[in-house]
C-alpha cells in the first residue's frame, strides 16, 4: 500500500511518496525515500514491486545525469518524461519487465512552467495538472477535482496535499508511515518538512 | 573466416582516382550503344541487339527490360552485370516499396536504389564494380490533381506573358515521363535525351541537333531510329533493333476486361512487326 | 474487463461528408472505472490532410503514434513530398484499421473504441449521405457526444476535425465530466 501524490501549482510541482518499505505484512523500514533527483529541476517518485523500482529508478538517473555531463544541459522534464516512457515501453515487451509506476515533476528551465507527468507500469504516458497512483488515486483525485487550482501558491499546494494525506491517514488500512515531500521550484529541488506525527481521527 | 579478411578492390590510387570504376566505365564503353528519349508524352528507350554467329536466335534474346509496369531499363556494358541488376531492381521494388505502400515506386526512387546497390559494389570487400551502365525511363502518377497542375503552371509563368507548357513534362509533384543514367559508380543524372555505350558521343551530337523541347513519343521513336541508324554496325531490322516505350496505359496487356479502374502498364516492348512498320516509315 | 483494448477506454469516429470528412476522438484515459486525464487526445496528423484515431492501450497508442511519425518523416525526406494527398484531395477518404491490420474501407462512417456499439448506432441513424461541413460537424459530434454518454469508459471532451479541400478546422467539445 504505497502512495505517490503529485500537484503542480502557479511555479512549483510538489512530490509526496510514502515513507513505508513493505514486504508482505511487514514494514522493513519507515523512512524509505521513493524519490530520485534527475537533474537541477526534475523529480521522479515511483513505486511497485521490490527491487524493479529501486534499478529502474536509478537507472534512468544515471542516465539523465550521464546526458547532463556529456552535454552541460539538462534535459528538459518533457524530454525526460518520454525518455522514461521509451525505456518503460521498451521493457514492457521484454522478457522480465519493470513493474514500477512512476510520477515525474519538474519546472521547465527557461519558460519556469510546472509540469507533472503520471507513467504506469504500461508506459501510458499522461501530463497532468495533479496525479497519484496506487490506492491514494481513489480517495485524492475527487478531492484534488475540488480544490486544485493553477495557480495555487506553494503554501496552498502543501494545504491541499495535507488534506489528501489526511484522508489516507483516515481510510487506508494500514499506516504508511509518514511521508517524504518534496518541491520542485525554478531554484532547484526542495525538501518540504511535513508533519508525520498529526493524528487523524476516523470517520 | 574469409570475409574477415576481405577488403574493398576499389582503392584510391595516389593521385585521388579509383581506377576499378574507370575500368567498369571502359567495358561500357566498349558496350553496344543503347539512347533514351523523353518526350512529352512518354520516353523511348532503344538499343542494337548484336549476335556474334548467323546461327545465333535473337528471338530469346532481350537487353530491354521491365522492372515495374510504369518502368523500364536498358543498358550497355556487361550483359550478365545487367542480368544481376535487373533482377535486383525488380526485388528492391517489392520489397523496399511495394509491399510497404502497396504501389510501386516512382522513378527516382527505384533510381536510387538501384544507384545504392551500384554505389555498394565500389567499397564493399570482395567484390568487382558492375561493368555496366543503365538508362532507367519510367511515368510517375502526379500527386497534384490535374486543376491545380495547370494552376502550378500559371503561377510559374507569374505575370508575364510566357508560354505555357504543355502536358505534363516529369517530376514527383507534376508526374509524367522521367529518364535517368546511372553508371558503375553510382551516380545518376536526369536526361531529355542521352546516349550510352560505344558510340555514345556519336549519337548524342546527333541527338542535341534532332532533339527538340515538346517532343511527342512517335516522334521519339523516329528520332531513336535514325540515331540508331548513324551508329549500327549490322542491318536494321526488327529482329536486330530493341526497343521500349513509356507510353500511354497498355490495357490491352492487362489479361482482363472489365474490370473498373484497372489500367494497363505504360512500359511495354515493342514487337518485331511494330519496329518494322516504324523503320519502313524511316 | 482486463482485455488490454478496455483498460484505459476512448472511442474514435470518422465521417465522409460532401467534399470533405469528419474525424473525432474523446480526451479520457482511464484505469478501469477510475478516470486519470480528460486530456488525451487521440487523433494525430501526418501531412496536411492525413489524421490516424486511435483507440485501445494507451501505451500502445504512444508508441504506435511515435512510429507512424518515425516512418512517415522518413517518407518524407526520402521522397520529398507529404505522403498521398493525392486520394485526399481528389476524393475525402476514411479507414480503419483492426489490432491486426484488416483494413477496412468505409464509404460512409468508421467507429473504434469502447463505445463502438454506441457509435454505430448513432452513425446508422445521424449519418446521410452528402453532408456539407458545417452539417457533418454537427453529426459527428452528436453522434460521438450521444455515444460516449452510454459508455464509462470514453467521453470527458472531445476534439472533432473537419477535414475539407485546402482547410482543417479543428474544434474542442466540452463534454459532461462525469
Amino acid at each position: 500500500m504505497e502512495v505517490l501524490l503529485g500537484i503542480t501549482g502557479r511555479d512549483f510541482t510538489l512530490i509526496a511518496a510514502s515513507k513505508a518499505a513493505m514486504r508482505g505484512a511487514t514494514i522493513l523500514k519507515a523512512s524509505d525515500d521513493k524519490t530520485r533527483q534527475l537533474n537541477k529541476h526534475t523529480l521522479m517518485a515511483f513505486m511497485g514491486e521490490a527491487g524493479d523500482t529501486v534499478q529502474f529508478a536509478e537507472y534512468i538517473q544515471a542516465n539523465a545525469q550521464l546526458y547532463s555531463m556529456r552535454n552541460e544541459t539538462d534535459l528538459s522534464p518533457s524530454a525526460l518524461a518520454h525518455f522514461v516512457r521509451g525505456e518503460l515501453a521498451s521493457s514492457l515487451r521484454s522478457r522480465k519487465p519493470y513493474n514500477v509506476n512512476l510520477l515525474l515533476g519538474g519546472v521547465d528551465p527557461i519558460t519556469h512552467k510546472p509540469s507533472l507527468y503520471w507513467l504506469d507500469y504500461l508506459a501510458a504516458l499522461a501530463p497532468l495538472p495533479y496525479a497519484a497512483h496506487g490506492y491514494a488515486q481513489y480517495y485524492c483525485l475527487s478531492i484534488l477535482d475540488k480544490h486544485h487550482h493553477p495557480d495555487i501558491s506553494l503554501e496552498q499546494g502543501i494545504k491541499l496535499l495535507t488534506l489528501c494525506i489526511d484522508e489516507l491517514k483516515r481510510r487506508l488500512p494500514v499506516d504508511f508511515k509518514g511521508m517524504v515531500v518534496k518541491a520542485v521550484t525554478k531554484d532547484g529541488i526542495v525538501d518540504i518538512e511535513f508533519d508525520d506525527d498529526k493524528v487523524v481521527k476516523s470517520a | 573466416m574469409a570475409d574477415r579478411y576481405s577488403f574493398s578492390l576499389t582503392t584510391f590510387s595516389p593521385s585521388g582516382k579509383l581506377v576499378q570504376i574507370e575500368y567498369a566505365l571502359n567495358a561500357v564503353n566498349q558496350g553496344v550503344t543503347a539512347l533514351g528519349i523523353k518526350a512529352t508524352n512518354g520516353i523511348v528507350l532503344a538499343t542494337e541487339k548484336k549476335s556474334s554467329s548467323p546461327l545465333a536466335d535473337p528471338s530469346s534474346l532481350s537487353k530491354i527490360s521491365l522492372i515495374t509496369p510504369n518502368i523500364g531499363m536498358v543498358y550497355s556494358g556487361m550483359g550478365p552485370d545487367y542480368r544481376v541488376l535487373v533482377d535486383k531492381a525488380r526485388k528492391v521494388s517489392h520489397t523496399g516499396y511495394k509491399r510497404i505502400y502497396n504501389e510501386y515506386p516512382p522513378t527516382r526512387i527505384l533510381v536510387q536504389d538501384v544507384a545504392r546497390v551500384m554505389q555498394e559494389a565500389t567499397q564493399s570487400g570482395g567484390v568487382r564494380p558492375y561493368g555496366v551502365s543503365l538508362l532507367i525511363a519510367g511515368w510517375d502518377e502526379g500527386i497534384l490533381p490535374e486543376g491545380d497542375e495547370e494552376k502550378e503552371a500559371e503561377e510559374a509563368a507569374g505575370g508575364d506573358e510566357k508560354k505555357k507548357p504543355s502536358g505534363k513534362t516529369g517530376g514527383i509533384l507534376k508526374g509524367g515521363p522521367m529518364l535517368y543514367q546511372v553508371d558503375p559508380s553510382g551516380s545518376y543524372f536526369p536526361w531529355k535525351a542521352t546516349a550510352i555505350g560505344k558510340s555514345a558521343t556519336t549519337a548524342k551530337t546527333f541527338l542535341e541537333k534532332r532533339y527538340t523541347e515538346g517532343l511527342e513519343l512517335e516522334d521519339a521513336v523516329h528520332i531513336a531510329l535514325l540515331t540508331l541508324k548513324e551508329t549500327i554496325e549490322g542491318e536494321m531490322n526488327g529482329e536486330t533493333i530493341e526497343i521500349g516505350i513509356v507510353g500511354p496505359p497498355a490495357d490491352h496487356l492487362l489479361g482482363v476486361e472489365g474490370v473498373e479502374g484497372a489500367r494497363g502498364p505504360r512500359f511495354r516492348k515493342l514487337t518485331p512487326q511494330e519496329i518494322e512498320d516504324y523503320l519502313t516509315n524511316l | 474487463m482486463s482485455s488490454p483494448f478496455s483498460i484505459n477506454g476512448g472511442a474514435c469516429v470518422a465521417m465522409v461528408g460532401k467534399d470533405c470528412v469528419a474525424i473525432a476522438c474523446d480526451l479520457r484515459l482511464g484505469l478501469q472505472a477510475l478516470t486519470v486525464s480528460n486530456n488525451f487526445p487521440k487523433i494525430f496528423q501526418y501531412g496536411d490532410n492525413v489524421f490516424l484515431g486511435l483507440t485501445g492501450l494507451a501505451t500502445d497508442l504512444s508508441t504506435v503514434s511515435d512510429l507512424f511519425r518515425y516512418k512517415v518523416n522518413m517518407y518524407r525526406l526520402r521522397e520529398e513530398r507529404n505522403i498521398a494527398p493525392k486520394t485526399f484531395a481528389n476524393l475525402p477518404f476514411i479507414c480503419g484499421f483492426d489490432s491486426i491490420g484488416c483494413i477496412d474501407f468505409a464509404a460512409d462512417f468508421i467507429v473504434s473504441g469502447t463505445a463502438t456499439d454506441q457509435l454505430y448506432g448513432m452513425c446508422e441513424s445521424l449519418w446521410e449521405p452528402n453532408l456539407a461541413p458545417e452539417d457533418l460537424f454537427e453529426t459527428i459530434s452528436q453522434a460521438l457526444m450521444s455515444a460516449v454518454d452510454r459508455d464509462a469508459l470514453s467521453g470527458w471532451g472531445a476534439y472533432v476535425y473537419i477535414i475539407e479541400k485546402d482547410k482543417v478546422t479543428k474544434r474542442l467539445l466540452k463534454g459532461r465530466q462525469d
